[in-house]
């Protein structure tokens, strides 16, 4: 068995909990922004977002501000993060206003602050406002290079949009800039997408995030594949995947998540804490908090969302009780999507009455079959593994299951 | 009406020589079913028969027919099936009659069960009307089969009688002879009451109903009756005759046809072929020719859903009722959870049942392969009879195995008998001798172990005869055989629901074919999963399933989270009604899958 009770895993289990007393250091907190607004909606896109309105952008910027009063700001807040929707559709002095509402309440300067833009928002004017309110990472959704595929995502960009944007950007000197890749697109090849990796790196951002292609229901990509005219094929995907990490790992992008890649100082330290089941307070319509006690988002709908805030209350969906055994069973869940796994011992520790004895069983499973690796308390998943962490995450659920009988 | 106006017949034939059809058309003409109530096939009562067109359980009707020499006559037909599954039912109507129409379809001339139902009409001194059907269709040739009568039937010519059933031509020709050529009922002269009892029904309301041929004597209701081989005794309730509705009558005398409401409980103690005689003055001897009937074939019936095994059960009660044949009880699989062994008579039996179970009692079943029942000889001189391959002892038990044969009849013409004869040694089967039914046909008579002929026999005889060849059997000797048990394992765990006991000469390539199609059919595993088919312990043929490649979420942040676990949660709620092999979930529609596609 592992050393139970170290010093050590004490330290990090502290660290790690995030209701901790004043005597111990605060779990980060994240604040994120859902900035709901689109001038249309992309083939694959399953967010919530809808087209601005004559008086909505006024009305979404004074409802956040409402809302944040409603929030019971516990401690500072360490990371920052808005998204979308396509946060950059505001006009540059209602960012302004937004990063005012912000600031109220975050007790001085964010450590991290992204703000999504996609390529046709990016203007320098834009750019002065938010580097000024103090955001020091951009996220820009260039999605590929390929003017084919572009038109074929929907995507409002071209191909020298991107490399203007991406100018401009450096130009206003952030100290982060991530690029948003797509792959497995209808008709892609496995060529084209190493040519899109290979211009996304000889970019030299800071950060990369590549994602799979995902068929997500209620949305016209959906569509297309329950009537037959695209086709899934997981080993063409997991050839894409794995031909990504090693040609990032090539050009000096450590692989951090499943989709993620920074280069040494720019790992995006706000999604880094949602893995590891630290606290973060969602503003905005569809926003998910996991904060003061609860996990839930925000109602998914601009209308229900102000009506609810303006008679003060956060309408939420989804809405459970955190508990410690829960968090434990997601921080392995979603914590084995990093390459630096989860450390069990701070876990164990936060969460004693876990079925720590099934879990661990499964863990070894995982392990025999060379799906999962396991150094002292910490535990990753190997490629293999991550190629399939979601029927790991199926494995490790069942194994938190108090009553799963063995019959 | 005196026993000396009154004439017992059946319609025999090959399948589908128009035995029903010519029914139809005789019930038409005495007017025992009126024009306007009369469908097509009548005496097809079930639902599975009138679909399929096939007559399953024999149909007695009771009719009269105003004759050309002026008297009136009680005529009872019994409509049989053809195909040789049902043959012990064909062999209990013949017992229960004087004459038999033998049909011969004019287009396809004498078949196997041609041959095969009147050597037992023979055999139970019958009076044989031959008749000539079909002789509407422009394919018929008379000429051939008026000589095949002769050669192969050693019928004369001149006895033949040509008919339609469709067309309606012959039908007094047919109803004249019976009249005629078939004897007034026998043995009626008997000093005691004796009825053969030929089929039973079970019914929710009046309880066990018998079918019975009356020989002598009389039955009424009030009176005790006695089945003379078990000694069960009973108050007999009700006697009425078939028109072909059931309708009470006061009594049921020598010579009649009809049924008998007892208050026997449990069907079980029906048998068919017994004899029934009354308790107060019981018969000293039983009819002749009474026989057990035991089951060939076995499978394990299970139900698809877990929750519908009651249902399961209830719906077997059902069909046993009405069915002596068919025999089960319950047992367990591994792989497919609780559900029951059962027996039947033969393959066509075994899919009538199993469709009866899914159509009229709606419960979705899976069904294993089929198995004949081995005797095994042990050490120590005892034999055990072995009808699921789960259950054969260690190889180190058993001093031999022996399977079940059949001795076939098979007619096919001249051209496919270098085809047949492959088909046969491929079959294990050996050609005892060869006669030449004509010109252009020929008889093997072989010997063939059953289990060979379970599978696709009958389907690659028609194949490689153009439809020409047919085939009729019954069971012969058991012979010992260099048999194996096979074993199917999922990373060395046996799935029992693959078990099967094959020849041993056979078991790589089956054992090979069986590993594929697993392979094939199981989704990707996390684990490497190996499928092995094994001969008491030593591996013969293996496959690896396919692992699974990819099965990650791209995105997922924040405010994934709640999603996430909900379609997580889905999934592991799905992999919890999976089969658990070690650490392999197979889902049991996988196994469900491999079974079908045989
Ligand atoms: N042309 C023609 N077809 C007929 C005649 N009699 C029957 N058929 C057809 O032959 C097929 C079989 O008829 P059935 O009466 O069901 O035959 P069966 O002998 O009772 O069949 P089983 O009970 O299954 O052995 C049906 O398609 C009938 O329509 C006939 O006289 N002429
Ligand atoms: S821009 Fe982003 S949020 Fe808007 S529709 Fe496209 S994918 Fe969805
Ligand atoms: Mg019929």
């Amino acid at each position: 068995m592992s050393g139970l009770g170290t010093e050590q895993a004490k330290a990090s289990a502290a660290a790690a909990h995030s209701g901790a007393s004043a005597a111990e250091v605060p779990a980060p907190l994240g604040l994120y922004v859902h900035v709901p607004f689109c001038a249309s909606t992309c083939d694959f896109c399953a967010f919530y977002q809808t087209q601005p309105t004559a008086g909505s952008v006024d009305r979404f910027l004074g409802t956040v501000r409402k809302e944040a009063e409603l929030v019971n700001w516990d401690r500072p807040v360490h990371t920052v993060f808005w998204g979308g929707g396509t946060p950059g559709l505001l006009a540059p002095r209602d960012l302004g206003r937004l990063a005012e509402i912000v600031r109220a309440h975050c007790a001085g300067v964010p450590e991290e602050w992204t703000v999504e833009l996609a390529p046709t928002t990016v203007t320098a004017e834009r750019l002065a406002v938010l580097r000024e309110a103090g955001v020091t990472r951009v996220s820009l959704g260039v999605q590929s290079f390929q003017p084919a595929l572009l038109e074929a995502l929907g995507r409002q960009h071209t191909r020298d949009r991107i490399f203007r944007a991406y100018e401009r950007i450096r130009a206003a000197g952030f100290a982060s800039v991530n690029l948003d890749l797509m792959f497995a697109l209808p008709g892609q090849s496995e060529e084209e997408w190493a040519a899109d990796v290979r211009e996304a790196a000889a970019l030299a951002p800071d950060h990369l995030s590549t994602y799979c292609l995902t068929f997500e229901e209620d949305t016209k990509l959906w569509v297309k594949l329950s009537q037959g005219r695209v086709k899934l094929d997981p080993e063409h995907e997991a050839r894409l995947y794995e031909a990504t990490w090693s040609q990032l790992e090539a050009a000096g992008f450590a692989q951090y998540e499943i989709s993620n890649f920074a280069r040494p100082g720019h790992i995006c330290r706000h999604n880094l804490n949602t893995w590891r089941m630290h606290e973060w307070i969602g503003l905005g319509p569809s926003a998910a908090s996991q904060h003061g006690g609860w996990r839930g988002a925000n109602v998914s709908d601009l209308d229900k969302w102000w009506t609810g805030v303006e008679r003060g209350v956060r309408l939420t969906e989804d809405r459970v009780a955190l508990t410690p055994r829960l968090l434990a069973e997601d921080a392995l869940i979603f914590g084995l999507r990093m390459n630096a796994g989860v450390d069990l011992a701070a876990w164990r520790l936060r969460a004693p009455e876990a079925p720590w004895a099934t879990v661990e069983d499964s863990l070894a499973t995982l392990a025999a079959g060379e799906l999962l690796m396991r150094e002292g308390d910490r535990v990753r998943l190997t490629t293999r593994g991550r190629l399939i962490a979601d029927t790991i995450g199926t494995e490790i659920m069942a194994a938190f299951e108090p009553l799963l009988e063995t019959a | 009406m005196p026993h000396q106006l009154t004439r017992n017949f059946c319609i025999i034939a090959h399948v589908d020589h128009g035995k029903t059809t010519l029914s139809d058309r005789l019930l038409e003409y005495t007017n025992t079913v009126e024009q306007r109530v009369m469908t097509d096939q009548h005496l097809d009562a079930m639902d599975l028969e009138k679909e399929r067109g096939i007559t399953i359980k024999s149909h007695p009707v009771t009719m009269r027919y105003h004759a050309k020499d002026g008297q009136v006559y009680k005529l009872n037909l019994m409509d049989t099936p053809g195909h040789v599954d049902f043959s012990y039912e064909v062999s209990r109507s013949l017992a229960a009659c004087e004459g038999a129409v033998l049909l011969i379809d004019a287009a396809q001339g004498v078949e196997a069960q041609t041959v095969a139902n009147a050597h037992l009409a023979f055999g139970q001194k019958l009076k044989v009307i031959p008749v000539i059907n079909k002789i509407d269709l422009p394919s018929a040739n008379l000429d051939l089969c008026l000589k095949q009568l002769e050669d192969i039937l050693t019928i004369s010519a001149e006895e033949a009688i040509l008919a339609s059933g469709k067309a309606g031509i012959g039908i007094v020709d047919i109803l004249e002879a019976v009249v005629q050529r078939v004897p007034s009922p026998r043995w009626t002269d008997y000093a005691q009451t004796r009825a053969l009892v030929f089929d039973s029904l079970y019914d929710s309301y009046r309880g066990v109903i018998s079918y019975v041929r009356v020989f002598s004597g009389a039955v009424r209701a009030g009176e005790f009756m006695l089945l003379m081989s078990n000694s069960a005794k009973s108050e007999i309730k009700e006697v009425g005759v078939f028109m072909p509705k059931m309708e009470k009558t006061a009594s049921l005398g020598a010579g009649d046809v009809g049924y008998v409401v007892s208050n026997i409980k449990d069907p079980s103690e029906i048998k068919i072929g017994d004899t029934l005689t009354l308790s107060a003055k019981p018969a000293a001897a039983m009819l002749p020719g009474y026989k057990e009937v035991r089951p060939m074939v076995f499978c394990g019936l299970y139900p698809v859903e877990t929750s519908d095994y009651e249902k399961l059960k209830a719906a077997l009660g059902r069909l046993r009722l009405n069915d002596a044949a068919f025999v089960y009880s319950s047992e367990s699989s591994v792989a497919l959870g609780f559900g029951f062994r059962c027996g039947f008579l033969g393959l066509l039996h075994m899919e009538i049942i199993q469709e009866r179970i899914r159509r009229e009692h709606d419960v979705d079943i899976i069904s294993t392969y089929p198995s004949v029942v081995y005797r095994v000889v042990k050490h120590g001189d005892v034999t055990i009879e072995v009808d699921n391959p789960v259950n054969l002892p260690d190889p180190g038990e058993i001093l031999e195995i022996r399977e079940p044969t059949i001795k076939a009849a098979i007619h096919i013409p001249n051209d496919s008998m270098g085809d047949i004869l492959a088909l046969i040694m491929e079959k294990r089967g050996v050609v005892d001798h060869t006669d030449t039914l004509d010109a252009t046909r020929v008889m093997l008579t072989c010997i063939l172990p059953l289990n060979e002929i379970l599978v696709d026999f009958n389907d690659r005889l028609k194949s490689v005869t153009h439809g020409y060849g047919s085939m009729d059997y019954e069971l012969g000797e058991y012979r010992a055989a260099d048999l194996v048990k096979m074993e199917i394992l999922v990373n060395a765990d046996p799935v029992d629901a693959f078990a099967s006991i094959v020849h041993r000469e056979k078991a790589e390539g089956k054992g090979r074919e069986l590993c594929e199609k697993l392979a094939d059919i199981i989704p990707p595993q996390m684990f490497k999963v190996a499928i092995q088919a094994a001969i008491g312990g030593k591996i013969i043929a293996r496959d690896n399933v396919k692992e699974m490649r990819k099965d990650v979420t791209a995105k997922c942040y924040g405010g994934d989270i709640s999603r996430k676990r909900k379609l997580l949660d889905k999934q592991k709620e799905g992999k919890k009604k999976m089969k658990q092999f070690g650490r392999v979930s197979i889902p049991s529609d996988a196994f469900i899958k491999v079974l079908k596609t045989n």
